[in-house]
């Protein structure tokens, strides 16, 4: 890393013109507390500034002790700042009531709840969501316009208007992201808004994570996805590491040291021009005096102020006896196969330590005498390095007696689709003889409408599908489960169907690719065959995170929470001083608080000094989750004579 | 130049490739709408319901047709002022074929 240019520096505003500044980062590494403590930074310094949060489930009230909400806002006792709350759901639903007011005058009700049902499209949702940045990317009032979340390379690659759609608008039929008529200025709009993205003298993307490996790995994947966009990453900020006078056993000195590596390796590997560092506290960030200490250190050089000996803040009565919350026996029911095939998902941000608690309870039930496959969709797919064997496209042993692994290749996925759609789309012109149409015109065009990200979304899909239809295992366990919004995307061949049995379109033959999607999903719904668990760490962004994915799993495909994780408990035995207290005593409130939220039993996972490798250590990781070590033994098969 | 406008129902993508299946039918009738143009001297136009409603509100014939049988009566496909098809998309052929009857026939004066 080339480290010539300073935090201050990439925020400041250059010149005359509205400066812009992402942060980005996963849910619970302080990405909002850092936004606050920049926007109250630049505000404190003179500049005109605006801090925009799209967060579903703000905290910016909590931060500045006022309430904020989806108007602008001015922050009291800080001069120069405003701040706003969007709701991106609101925003969705608010897209969606434009679009249908109109058509009430043709449709009855029954008509308008079809299309309403058909727009609650994951596309929707992202566009609704660019559009939140979008409206504030015009924003001359102010010198700095700071956003606590950032567009993803994703949302930015549908978003760019690819030549077909270009194409497609000229002709003035509709695209993914809206009609064409209404996209004209749109597409200026939008255009206008990737190109800013895209200066570096006008925007900054900064990058909050944690000082571990997997939340780094994330940082640098989403950084490269970006930078194939154009957009530079600028900032890394590293957020709660260790302070170094509160490891006093072995325990914390190592995590301590592990920490240390990871934030030299970002240093040494992370393409981004300058980067800083904040501890970790003893409590969470709220109130004016800790964000003017958080950005007095990354932006003026301070050093960190760390209140370590403060008695623990979170009152007695809030703290909960975790020992009863776990149960064991719910847990092992809910993991255990019956006489189906069960399917098993772990689901969560990244950085929850899903991978790991999917290797292990995979290790627990191949040992339990469950035929066990374990498979991973996650880009990152460290499962190799969890169980310290190669793990590839297909299914293939790890070592363990019943124990098979896979992951998801991306590419392989992409080419697989892309290969099965184009075959489709050449046999059915096949099959018309008679036609004077351009086959090869025809088919080029589909080709180029593959190259859009809801390609890759779906090739994705199709593979996770495919293992619904692996043969000879007791159990299937996902570590990272499709969300609430890809599985609409399974769902909404069906619903089209639905639309088209109105009577207008035929589709022709009823797909045989729709009904397996259908089976596919009644399989996920049916507590049954399937369970979903979300994993967390008890900490207010990731419970509320994993909440709302929960809801949304829920209201969109009608699937229920299984069970949730709670992962990275911290150890009772180590950490003995007022710090750990503190921080002990904050995940016995949230773990009352998921437990209360969710009302599903609760697996508890510990805080480990080192991540379990290989067979050995996650048998004996998985012996130390309630739940886990009372998996019942496989009965014996039944030979019929 | 001759008009070819489509009237259709609401829908993500006119373009047919969306979702886990292709759309044959929408796939289709991209490619000889694309063709069509390159080799016939008109102007095509596709408006759905759910992006263009303001094209069905203002053709009066269109909404009327909609407001009375639903949406069930869509894609209607109209060549200068004629309704050449509803409930149902014409081919690439049968559009070659109804373009050509439309261009070559006298032009009334």
């Amino acid at each position: 890393m080339s480290m010539d240019t300073t935090p201050r520096e990439i925020v400041e505003p250059s010149n005359e013109d509205t400066e812009f500044v992402f942060f980005s980062g996963k849910g619970g590494v302080g990405k909002s507390t850092v936004s606050c403590a920049t926007a109250t930074w630049l505000a404190d310094n003179d500049y005109e500034t605006l801090l925009v949060t799209t967060d579903p489930a703000p905290n910016l009230s909590d931060i500045f002790g006022q309430g904020i909400g989806h108007e602008v806002t001015a922050i009291e006792g800080i001069e120069n700042l405003s701040a706003i709350e969007i709701d991106p759901d609101t925003a969705a639903e608010e897209y969606r009531q434009e679009t249908i007011e109109p058509m009430r005058q043709l449709l009855d009700d029954e008509q308008i709840e079809t299309v309403e049902e058909q727009l609650n499209s994951p596309c929707v949702e992202e566009i609704a969501a660019f559009d939140n940045f979008v409206d504030f990317m015009d924003s001359p009032d102010y010198d700095v316009v700071v956003f606590d979340t950032a567009p993803t390379g994703h949302t930015i690659r549908l978003m760019e208007l690819p030549s077909d759609w270009n194409a497609e608008l000229e002709k003035g039929g509709s695209t993914c992201i809206g009609p064409a008529a209404s996209m004209e200025d749109k597409k200026i709009q939008y255009e206008r808004a990737i190109d800013t993205l895209q200066d570096d003298e006008r925007t900054s993307f900064a990058f909050v994570g944690k000082p571990e490996d997997s939340s780094l790995d994330e940082i640098e994947r989403s950084g490269a996805d970006l930078g194939e966009l154009g957009i530079e990453s600028q900032l890394l900020v590293i957020n709660g590491y260790l302070p170094e006078s509160v490891c006093e056993d072995p325990f914390f000195k190592g995590k301590r040291e592990d920490e240390r590596a990871a934030i030299e390796r970002a240093k040494a590997e992370f393409d981004a021009d300058a980067m800083a560092t904040y501890p970790l506290q003893p409590g969470e960030i709220a109130g004016l005096d800790l964000l003017s200490d958080v950005a007095g250190v990354i932006y003026d050089g301070e050093e960190p102020t760390v209140d370590v000996g403060s008695a623990t803040d979170v009152e007695t009565d809030q703290s909960v006896d975790t020992d009863a919350l776990a149960d064991p026996a719910s847990i092992a029911d809910r993991v255990t196969p019956g006489a189906e095939t069960r399917y098993l998902f772990f689901t969560g941000k990244g950085g929850v330590g899903k991978s790991t608690i999917a290797a292990a309870s995979a290790t627990k039930l191949a040992e339990a005498g469950y035929e066990t496959l374990v498979v991973t969709t996650d880009p990152a797919a460290h499962l190799e390095d969890i169980f310290g064997e190669p793990v590839g496209h297909e299914p293939t042993s790890v070592g363990q007696a019943n124990l098979d692994a896979a992951r998801i290749d991306q590419e392989k996925a992409l080419d697989e689709y892309r290969t099965q759609v184009l075959d489709h789309v050449t046999e059915m012109y096949e099959d018309k003889e008679d036609t004077e149409i351009d086959v090869e015109a025809a088919i080029a065009n589909v080709e180029e409408e593959l190259e859009s990200p809801c390609a890759e979304e779906m090739a994705a899909l199709e593979k996770f599908v495919s293992y619904f239809q692996a043969d000879g295992y007791d159990v299937v366990v996902f570590d990272t489960a499709p969300t609430g919004h890809t599985l609409r995307l399974l769902e909404l061949p069906s619903d089209w169907k639905g639309f088209m049995d109105l009577g207008s379109l035929t589709k022709g033959a009823a797909p045989a690719k729709g009904d397996k999607y259908d089976e596919v999903i009644e399989t996920m719904q049916n507590p049954e065959k399937s369970s979903f668990a979300f994993v967390m760490y008890p900490e207010y962004t990731p419970m509320m995170e994993a909440y709302r994915a929960a809801e949304d799993l829920n209201d969109q495909v009608g699937i229920e929470t299984a069970f949730v994780v709670a992962n990275y408990l911290l150890p009772t035995e180590y950490g003995n001083n007022a710090f750990f207290a503190n921080r002990r005593a904050q995940q016995e409130k949230y773990l009352g608080e998921i437990k209360d939220r969710f009302e599903t039993p609760l697996m508890c996972a510990p805080l480990r000094q080192d991540e379990p490798v290989g067979l050995e250590e996650l048998s004996a990781f998985g012996d130390e989750i309630a739940g886990l070590s009372d998996i019942p033994e496989r009965e014996p098969e039944v030979t019929v004579s | 130049m001759t008009k070819l406008t489509l009237y259709e129902e609401a829908m993500c993508c006119s373009t047919g490739v969306c979702g886990p299946d292709p759309d044959d039918e929408l796939v289709e009738v991209s490619a000889a709408l694309d063709q069509l143009e390159a080799e016939f001297d008109i102007e095509v136009s596709r408006a759905n319901m759910q992006h263009d409603i303001d094209q069905f509100l203002e053709t009066q014939r269109i909404a009327d047709l909609v407001d009375e049988h639903g949406p069930s009566i869509l894609p209607i496909m109209v060549l200068d002022d004629e309704i050449i098809a509803k409930s149902a998309y014409l081919s690439y052929d049968e559009l070659a074929a109804e373009i050509r009857e439309k261009q070559n026939a006298p032009q009334e004066a």
